[in-house]
């Protein structure tokens, strides 16, 4: 059968062998020419697409610097989180494998799975999504043992801030929180990621900058699963300054307590209070009641808990101490005592008449008490806070005059401490409410500055605004003997090695245009008040704190004009009288008496200040 | 014998199934495997080339009944993979009979049509009903690419075998006539590749992510390629099925245009080679043997190639000897060693001895 020697037949042809061939040929040199099109002249397109498709840029976040009190006490931490990373182009390739897979993340996530798809179809494909940024240590565990079974998604960890005792400390240190969409585009030119942490309020928001640090960055190769393969190039990320406050955390803890304790004796709900130390502007506590749990925030707050806390009534997301504006009552009587003795209105010495009231121009202006005190001088009329005394010290002096005292010592001035939202207060003057007072013709009655003005501001009524922090300054300032220091809330900022490369420097902002004489009798004033024969030294005697130091209370009334006014208490204060080393501010919202309700806090945190005096102070 | 014996096919062969090794090797593919199967496959090349073909043809029945048995034996005990029931296992290897089942359709076919010189409409509906019947059970399975090339198959040898004008073309329309009913005979997911096929970014995560991805290793593979082993696309997972479907994304990121240039052309050579073979065989049914290995080789290469590139919907398919796989491998070689056979079996040089050409052009020119 086989033929076995001769020359091989020529192969015949046919027609339809020849047009078998001439097909092969022609679709193979069309699979050429397109292969050629695709190798050659997208070549190089989509060779950069095989690169992204494999080489990632990965940010490297910074460690966020920790906030210390003055002796290195930490008041935050960074604690690890985990939280999964989903690649959606490597997630199981066969249609039902990867509806399971979906199933499995969902679960373990605790996100409906349309959210999860929903998640994934909106991102780049070739882009690791984070999915849950808080996976229990549980859910951690759970999906590290599958995740052999669950391609493309891996498990990363970052770190979130926990802040110690937010409620005492929370209104100084504030928050972080995810970027506000409205403020991204600003901060990724700052270099910020779409899902990084800002602060928002309080040092965190005042030092972001320094408590950030700089991202560092990796070029990495990764495969289709999403797994790191190598990596090719990377900058290490500089962990945030370390940042020591100024803030005794035994001190700070004190004062909240005291606080919280005086406002409940009498059913307050809000209060707050500053405490500083009158040589240099630090502030050595700083407490507004209610706080506020700051740990919801770092994890970006649920819409329940933000409306709980924004439907308060209290307002604890306002900051009392730096924010709450309120009129400052009789604790302002030093800026007018100040006003009348450097303008020679009044001496030391000068003996005014304490009536129940006096007539103004028809008004009638009533003190405190319903029957004459008799004559006076200045020290006398501070400590027994004679109002009708002071109706007649501003009548003297004016209104201008009054206001630019006032300015001297630091009202109608926001402070430059390190924090956000610092409120001003509000100096008022007749140019100012002529311009305020909310009329068209601004000459009307309403619009013009009357004698009832000038006396009322005297006491510190009138449209004059403060916060608990001017008034911490302003108590300062006379302790000191007339300099405005700018408070201050950091002492220190060390770099991720320990070095020191900042120190807080004292910085007197004004000095108050009076002669040390005429203060001084402003201060004699003080230390009568909380002396016997007058009544606060019961509170001294009672707390077993020597009254050695001079203070002033304050009922401000608000909310209008009348008899019948809701009020705020204040106490100010500061000790000891010769050296003062402290210097505080305590405000009780909706305190009646403030000599009962108000003066006992501050008492009580100097109590706390002198027994650890020591500690407080040292290094 | 050895003289007569298509030397050229066999180094192309050779090469072919060497470039296949290296890149199994490179996929990261089991690829000791691939070897043990291509000396395997060289046995049976060499084995078939030593049989005589025309012994096939008294076979050709009991080898039809054979594979239905096997295509229905697969939907009774198959082992299932990537959703679809393919394998089964014998003597513990697994076996894809579809792979097989292309080679025995083209013998059958070959006898069949080679019972007559011509194809009356009665053998034209006869052999038409012998595909049928295991392409239904491949498609069943579900394997659109090799139903496809069944179908290719029967079109080529009707076409090779001399089927007239009008049966070609009522074939065609026939096809044509399909395409609407595709949508009620393909699975899901096979209308979901066709309708990806014809708009990839319709889900870049899914389906179209394979046809996106095996694009871009071919595109990025450029003129010189990447180098062998150093294809990132391929290297890093992110074409699918690298080292079977989408082997020829693997090779092209690779290698680059050159490269596949010269793969091409040696599939190219091979296929005419085959045809040539065809051209010399003593008997129509080798004729339509050789002619039936040439349109499955072709038909796989096509498709494969097309759909790597982007050109063609994606119908799981391997490349002939480059892919990874045992059946796939063993038939191809077996194929080929049988075009061997065939060549090895030529007619004589003398007029005399030659029989009467199955082709009626050849007949024709004969006559002159």
């Amino acid at each position: 059968m086989i033929q076995l020697g001769g020359a091989a037949p020529k192969p015949r042809w046919s027609m339809r062998l020849t047009s078998a061939a001439a097909a092969a040929v022609l679709v193979v040199a069309l699979l050429a020419v397109k292969l050629a099109q695709l190798q050659v002249t997208d070549g190089q397109q989509l060779a950069s697409l095989a690169q992204s498709n494999s080489i990632h840029r990965v940010v490297l976040e910074a460690d966020r610097g920790i906030i210390y009190d003055r002796h290195g006490v930490p008041l935050v931490e960074n604690i690890p989180v985990w939280s999964m990373v989903v690649t959606p182009a490597g997630l199981a390739e066969d249609a039902i494998d990867r509806a399971q897979e979906l199933a499995t993340l969902a679960r373990i996530a605790g996100v409906t799975e349309e959210k999860l798809v929903s998640q994934l179809l909106a991102a780049d494909p070739y882009e690791s999504v984070t999915i849950e940024t808080d996976l229990s240590q549980a859910d951690e565990l759970v999906l590290n043992e599958r995740l052999p079974q669950l391609p493309g998604v891996s498990i990363a960890q970052r770190s979130i801030r926990h802040y110690r005792d937010p409620f005492i400390f929370g209104h100084v240190l504030g928050y972080v929180g995810p970027v506000d969409p409205s403020q991204v585009e600003r901060l990724r030119g700052l270099g910020y990621q779409p899902d990084e942490m800002v602060g928002k309020v309080g040092v965190e928001a005042g030092l972001e900058a320094l408590l950030r640090g700089t991202n560092g960055w990796a070029d990495v190769e990764v495969d289709a699963r999403g797994q790191l393969r190598r990596v090719l190039a990377m900058q290490a990320p500089v962990p945030g300054d370390a940042v020591y406050l100024s803030l005794d955390a035994g001190l700070q803890k004190a004062t909240a307590a005291a606080l919280t304790a005086g406002l409940a004796r009498y059913h307050h709900t809000a209060g707050a209070s500053v405490v500083m130390d009158p040589r240099t502007g630090e502030v050595l506590a700083l407490v507004s009641i209610p706080g506020y749990d700051t740990n919801l925030f770092t994890r970006g707050i649920s819409h329940a808990d933000y409306s709980r806390l924004l439907k308060d009534p209290d307002k604890p997301l306002l900051n009392r101490a730096i924010a709450g504006q309120y009129a400052p009552g009789s604790t302002f009587k030093m800026v007018t005592a100040t006003a009348g003795l450097q303008e020679g209105k009044i001496t030391a010495q000068t003996l005014l008449s304490c009536p129940a009231y006096i007539n103004v121009s028809g008004w009638i202006y009533h003190n405190w008490a319903s029957y004459s005190l008799g004559q006076m001088n200045v020290a006398r009329a501070l400590a027994t806070s004679c109002d009708t005394f002071f109706y007649q010290v501003a009548s003297m002096v004016g209104d201008v005059t009054l206001a630019r005292y006032a300015r001297a010592y630091g009202f109608g001035q926001a402070k430059g401490i390190e924090m956000p939202g610092v409120m001003a207060g509000l100096v008022p003057d007749r140019i100012w409410k002529q311009l305020n007072c909310g009329v068209p013709d601004l000459n009307s009655d309403a619009c013009r500055w009357s004698e009832g003005d000038t006396i009322t501001f005297g006491i510190g009524q009138s449209y004059l605004l403060t916060t608990p922090l001017n008034q911490a300054v302003y108590v300062a300032a006379l302790a000191n003997g007339g300099n405005v220091m700018r408070p201050t809330l950091v002492q220190a900022v060390a770099d991720a090695s320990g070095h020191v490369v900042e120190k807080q420097r004292t910085e007197v902002t004004s000095t108050v245009p009076a002669s040390a004489d005429n203060i001084q009798a402003v201060r004699e004033g003080m230390r009568e008040e909380i002396n016997p024969p007058y009544h606060m030294n019961y509170w001294f005697r009672v707390s077993g704190v020597p009254a050695d130091g001079g203070g002033k209370t304050g009922t401000a009334q608000w909310g209008g004009s009348g008899l019948d006014l809701p009020t705020h208490a204040w106490f100010v204060f500061f000790a000891p009288y010769a050296q003062p080393e402290i210097a505080l501010s305590v405000f009780v919202e909706r305190g009646e008496l403030s000599e009962v309700q108000a003066a006992p806090i501050g008492i009580d945190i100097t109590k706390f200040y002198r027994e650890h005096a020591s500690s407080i102070r040292s290094r | 014998m050895i003289a007569r014996v298509d030397r050229l096919q066999t180094l192309i062969v050779a090469m072919l199934a060497a470039l296949g090794v290296m890149t199994v090797f490179s996929a990261r593919a089991d690829w000791p495997r691939q070897v043990a199967w291509v000396l395997a496959g060289a046995i049976l090349y060499a084995a078939a080339t030593v049989f005589d073909y025309r012994r096939l043809r008294t076979v050709a029945p009991a080898l039809y009944g054979a594979m239905l048995l096997m295509l229905v034996a697969v939907h009774l005990v198959g082992h299932t993979a990537l959703g679809a029931r393919r394998w089964l296992a014998v003597a513990g290897f697994p076996l894809e009979p579809s792979e097989l089942s292309k080679l025995v359709l083209v013998v059958v076919l070959a006898a069949y049509l080679a019972r007559s010189e011509r194809i009356s409409w009665r053998a034209f509906g006869g052999a038409l009903g012998l595909v049928a019947a295991p392409a239904a059970l491949v498609l069943a399975q579900p394997d659109l690419g090799t139903t496809l090339v069944m179908c290719a198959v029967a079109f080529g040898m009707l076409f090779l075998g001399g089927g007239r004008p009008a049966q070609l073309g009522s074939v065609i329309t026939a096809g044509i006539v399909a395409v609407p009913l595709l949508p009620l005979l393909l699975h899901g997911y096979q209308l979901r590749r066709l309708q990806i096929f014809l708009d990839p970014n319709q889900d870049p995560l899914g389906a179209g992510y394979n046809l996106l991805q095996a694009r871009i290793a071919v595109g990025s593979g450029g003129f010189f390629g990447r180098g062998w082993l150093h294809g990132l696309q391929g290297q890093l997972g992110f074409v699918p099925e690298r080292a079977t479907d989408f082997v020829f994304a693997t090779f092209a990121e690779e290698f680059g245009l050159l490269g596949s240039l010269v793969l091409l052309s040696l599939f190219g050579t091979l296929l005419i080679r085959t045809l040539r073979s065809a051209g010399v065989a003593s008997d129509r049914f080798g004729e339509l043997i050789a002619g039936g290995v040439f349109v499955m080789v072709f038909a796989q290469v096509v498709e494969n190639v097309g759909m790597n590139i982007g050109v063609l919907p994606i119908a799981g398919l391997p490349l002939p000897l480059i892919s990874y796989g045992g059946s796939a491998t063993i038939t191809t070689l077996t194929a080929l060693g049988l075009v061997q056979s065939v060549m090895v079996r030529q007619r004589a040089v003398t007029h005399a001895q030659r029989p009467i050409s199955p082709l009626g052009t050849i007949t024709r020119r004969a006559e002159t």
